[in-house]
């Protein structure tokens, strides 16, 4: 029962976190900023307009916003959250997982390539490109973590005998795969410095380049699956940080939540100190990623054996 | 206590950046007499030291110290000529850098703690980077950068060999204090690797300082650019100090019984050092970038010497002080003719006897004695290594000792004789001026005296710097 | 509980990789600056069960004053005089460096594996981050054009020296006056090496190493 109410928090509070990072945004720039519930009054607005379909589109273009979506809801499902029992879990689970997020992206941009426009096909060449070398750090990753804990699925990892956690006597590796995790966090998600949601030229534009042609309950939809998406990858690196015993109900929760605000706010303060990168500068910050935890790799090799 | 021949040195460095800008160079010239002073109460053994654990009068130190002495009363007469004439802009600074030059020198001549002697190298190579730059031509700041940088890093890795050293303690359980006196004594207890490889980075460090090739590449550059007083000095007295740091550990390693390695290594670097100085002379348009060729070449003489060992290893030692008595009075010579016809190009020289006579004296001088010809000291040394290693059996060695020394007169022959007698250029620059000939005459002196009438007390000296790898006969 | 020790040591690596793929000069210095606190304090969590005394705490102070913010203020200041942002051309690209780096750690666990040495435990991942400090300076001195960049590749080099030296000796040799003057040196060497970098950048507009190229034979 527990997990059930769990995942039904998470889908309702993810949207609630981004207005943290807007927050410290607007700290940094001295303004008052949006209020914290930013996010619902905009998915409302959206949810209460009709979506609007160019003729030249087929059923692809309709199809990109909920498989989009449906993937990262299926993601948030097999992750345990403060250390309660996910929803489903099997052995190499995690592998699937991220392939199911590949799945979502794949419709995304067929749904950019479907409307012809020539800004969104160069869109999605570049949101194609720069999460295919992240898939290497991610994967990567995962082969470190099948070395440390020996399992491939989210809850051994976080909730089995060995866990893979910083407090670990060999867990001083795991601070490259966390720097290294929180990059890809920003190249995935869409976030400065890699990519500027909130630009207003469409020649710079990654993510958003490819969802201008999508509005209403589509939107709305995109809009939340982003949400998740950044909900998992933080989470996944509030995990690292700290291990969650299962059974110490409340307590996680609180430890959770509050590490998870700071991580929302560490992405705001990135986002206020640092400006975007040239494009030609991106795939040296994902390779750096990929170095790091390569790095971690060989040491795992070579000294905590 | 035998500090104070460094510590006065520093004091009196500060004091000049005190003082005013005229009175700098008197300040030099008192601290040169005080130094040579306090050098030779502790060659009496009238001084002690206050801290035996990091500095100690070896015989080698010893050695080394008066020779550095003794040149710098040389070179601090020419240069209290030589700021005025030349109008330096910045005296104060170069007194006093020559001042701490000076007193980092001193210091690696007495340092018995590795790290200390580290420290003290390393030193030398801040205090003298400003002598260089003096002039702040674009030349002078590149050969500084190229200076700084590269025996930094060089000296970097002679830390790491120390530490290597250290660690030979720990793997043979010593316990006693790290000095090189102490660890003679418990040398056949350290680990034998880790020794061997502290020794291979302290030669590759070191060597860099004292332009053992092919680590040298800073060396021509940074004597050729800095002012002939600072020449002098870096060529006579900075590459000794540098060589010091190297046979204190030498003498380590045959003490440790490793003594063939440590050898075969030296002699290795010798050969190469000699052989690339001797190539490079030949050719070398740049009379000043000649000298400091023929500096890495006398340095891989030395390193030779000192690898074979016996009869070659007294040789290195004389070679040493006559090295250092003859290069700071050419540098000094070469100095004049720079002022006289303001250009380091051998080839836009000639007829010096004509123009400068005086100082032809003591620049032809000099090239005999740098030739290894009779009757300056070169000759004898040069003649013992020879003879040192027929007697270790070190043919091949020989043969190219021989050749690189052929290779070196005739390159420096020829430029010398056309600079000395060619056809005669007008020396628009400066003239002769007594403080700037006596000094360069007065080490030449001493050369030739040294030859003919060595001290006992200096010969006692050398024999005891070398007893601990066998001795003149080992 | 959580190993402080090696956590110091990853941060160290950590900063070395940033450093081989940086391209901003005053990211590079606030590397520096981190690299040079964590060096400092890696004796002291190597050696977490010796309380140190007051000379030695001392020294530490002095080690983390100069090493985090005397010297990155000094780089600061020359980055700020020579105002040069970042650098244009690297002999060898970022893309290259970052894979240079990878394959100097590699080549230092692999060394330090080959060594069998019986180091005490923590010792040995504390001699493969030194290795790889000092394989990336000297990388970074040899790829860079800005003779800026060169002096971060020496400091570097000389921050892998010491952890060396960390790793391999016993603390029972430290004379913390020794030290100090290896530090000093080090200090001094640095202004050395700014004040020639403001000389050569006011005689050649530039700070750039290709510039120094007359000199030779």
């Amino acid at each position: 029962m527990e997990k059930y109410i769990l995942l039904c928090l998470v889908l309702l509070a993810a949207p609630l976190f981004p207005g943290i990072i807007l927050k410290t945004k607007a700290f940094f720039a001295g303004k008052k900023g949006p209020p914290l519930l930013i996010k619902y009054y905009t998915l409302a607005k959206l949810l209460r307009k009709c979506s609007v379909y160019s003729t030249s589109t087929t059923f692809v273009f309709r199809l990109g916003p909920t498989v989009g979506f449906g993937s990262a809801l299926l993601v948030l499902s097999f992750f345990p959250f403060g250390g309660v029992e996910p929803l489903f879990s099997f052995h190499g689970d995690v592998i699937a997982l991220f392939y199911i997020l590949g799945t979502g992206r794949f419709f995304t941009v067929v749904a950019a390539l479907d409307t012809a426009s020539p800004f969104e096909g160069m869109g999605a060449a570049r949101e194609v490109f720069f999460s295919t070398i992240a898939e290497l750090t991610i994967f990567t990753v995962l082969i470190l973590f099948c070395r440390i804990n020996g399992s491939l699925s989210f809850s051994e990892y976080f909730l089995g005998d060995n866990p893979v956690s910083l407090v670990d006597p060999s867990g001083a590796l795991l601070v490259l795969v966390i720097v290294s995790m929180f990059m890809v966090m920003l190249t995935e998600c869409s976030r400065v410095p890699v990519d500027d949601p909130a630009t207003h030229l469409e020649l710079t534009m990654i993510h958003e380049v490819m969802i201008l042609d999508h509005s209403g309950p589509d939107l709305a939809l995109i809009e939340l699956a982003s949400f998740y998406k950044l909900f998992f990858y933080s989470a996944f690196i509030v995990h690292l940080i700290y291990p969650f015993s299962a059974g110490a109900g409340l307590l996680n929760g609180i430890i959770f939540t509050t590490l998870m605000v700071l991580i929302y706010g560490a992405i705001g303060v990135v986002e206020s100190i640092t400006a975007r990168f040239r494009m030609n500068l991106v795939p040296q910050f994902v390779l750096t990623s990929f170095a790091l935890v390569f790095f971690a790799a060989i040491l795992t090799m070579g000294v905590f054996q | 206590m035998i500090e104070s021949v460094f510590l006065f040195p520093f004091v009196m460095g500060l004091v000049s950046l005190a003082a005013p800008a005229k009175s700098s160079r008197f300040v030099l010239a008192g601290t040169a007499a005080g130094h040579l002073l306090l050098t030779l109460m502790i060659w009496h053994a009238s001084l002690s030291p206050l801290y035996p654990a990091f500095f100690t009068a070896a015989p080698e130190g010893l050695l080394i110290l008066l020779v550095t002495s003794i040149i710098f009363v040389a070179i601090s007469c020419y240069a209290f000529s030589y700021v005025i004439e030349t109008k330096m802009a910045h005296a104060r600074v170069f007194s006093c850098c020559m001042m701490l030059f000076l007193g980092t020198m001193s210091m690696v001549a007495l340092s018995d703690h590795p790290i200390v002697l580290w420290i003290a190298i390393e030193a030398t190579t801040l205090v003298s980077a400003p002598l260089i730059f003096i002039h702040r031509s674009k030349q002078a700041l590149e050969a500084t950068w190229k200076y700084v940088l590269i025996c930094s890093v060089g000296i970097a890795l002679a830390l790491l060999g120390i530490f290597f050293i250290t660690l030979a303690m720990d793997l043979g359980n010593i316990a006693g204090p790290l000095t090189f006196t102490s660890l003679n004594t418990v040398a056949t207890r350290l680990d034998p690797v880790w020794l061997k490889a502290g020794f291979v980075f302290i030669v590759i460090g070191f060597g860099t300082k004292m332009g053992l090739a092919p680590m040298h590449t800073w060396l021509p550059d940074a004597h050729s650019e800095a002012p002939s007083p600072a020449s002098a000095l870096l060529s006579g007295a900075l590459l000794n100090c540098a060589f010091l740091g190297i046979y204190k550990t030498h003498v380590l390693m045959n003490s440790a019984g490793l003594g063939d390695f440590s050898g075969s290594v030296l002699v290795g670097f010798g050969l190469c050092s000699m052989l690339v100085g001797a190539v490079f002379i030949v050719g070398q348009p740049d009379y000043k970038r000649m000298l400091a060729y023929s500096s890495i070449e006398n340095m891989g003489i030395i390193s030779f010497g000192v690898g074979i060992g016996g009869l070659a290893l007294y040789g290195a030692f004389i070679h040493l002080i006559h090295h250092s008595l003859l290069k700071s009075s050419l540098f000094l010579s070469a100095g004049n003719i720079l002022l006289g016809f303001g250009t380091k190009q051998a080839g836009r020289i000639g007829g010096i006897i004509h123009s400068l006579p005086r100082t032809f004296v003591s620049f032809f001088a000099g090239f005999v004695g740098l030739c290894g010809l009779p009757p300056f000291g070169m000759f004898v040394s040069e003649i013992m290594v020879v003879i040192g290693a027929i007697r270790g059996h070190w043919y091949v060695s020989v043969v190219l000792f021989v050749f690189a020394l052929i290779l070196a007169v005739a390159g420096c022959g020829r430029v010398f004789m056309a600079m000395s007698f060619g056809e005669a250029t007008t020396a628009a620059g400066l003239g002769e001026k007594p403080l700037r000939f006596i000094p360069a005459y007065a080490l030449l002196l001493t050369s030739l005296v040294l030859c003919f009438w060595m001290p006992e007390t200096v010969y006692v000296t050398i024999i005891d710097s070398i007893k601990m790898i066998g001795g003149i006969h080992g | 509980m959580i190993n402080f020790a090696d956590f110091i040591l990853v941060l160290i690596l950590l900063s070395v990789l940033l450093s081989l793929g940086s391209t901003r000069l005053m990211a590079l210095v606030k590397i520096m600056a981190l690299q040079g606190v964590m060096v400092s304090v890696t004796p002291l969590f190597l050696n977490s069960h010796e309380i140190p005394d007051g000379g030695a705490a001392l020294f530490y102070l002095v080690m983390i004053f100069i090493k985090g913010a005397l010297i990155p203020v000094l780089l600061y200041w020359a980055v700020k005089r020579v105002s040069i942002k970042r650098e244009i051309e690297p002999i060898v690209g970022y893309h290259a460096s970052i894979v240079t780096g990878l394959a100097v750690l590699l080549g230092s666990v692999f060394i330090v594996n080959s060594l069998h040495l019986s180091l005490p435990e923590g010792r040995s991942f504390a001699l493969i981050t030194a290795n790889s400090t000092l394989a990336a300076g000297f990388f970074l001195m040899m790829a860079r054009r800005k003779a800026i960049t060169q002096v971060i590749g020496y400091l570097m080099l000389e921050n892998g020296i010491y952890l060396i030296g960390t790793a391999l000796t016993k603390r029972s040799h430290t004379i913390y006056i020794v030290e100090f003057g290896v530090l000093l040196d080090l200090l001094v060497g640095v202004m050395i090496m700014g004040i020639i970098l403001n000389n050569i950048n006011t005689a050649f507009d530039d700070i750039d190493t290709t510039l120094l190229g007359q000199l030779k034979d």
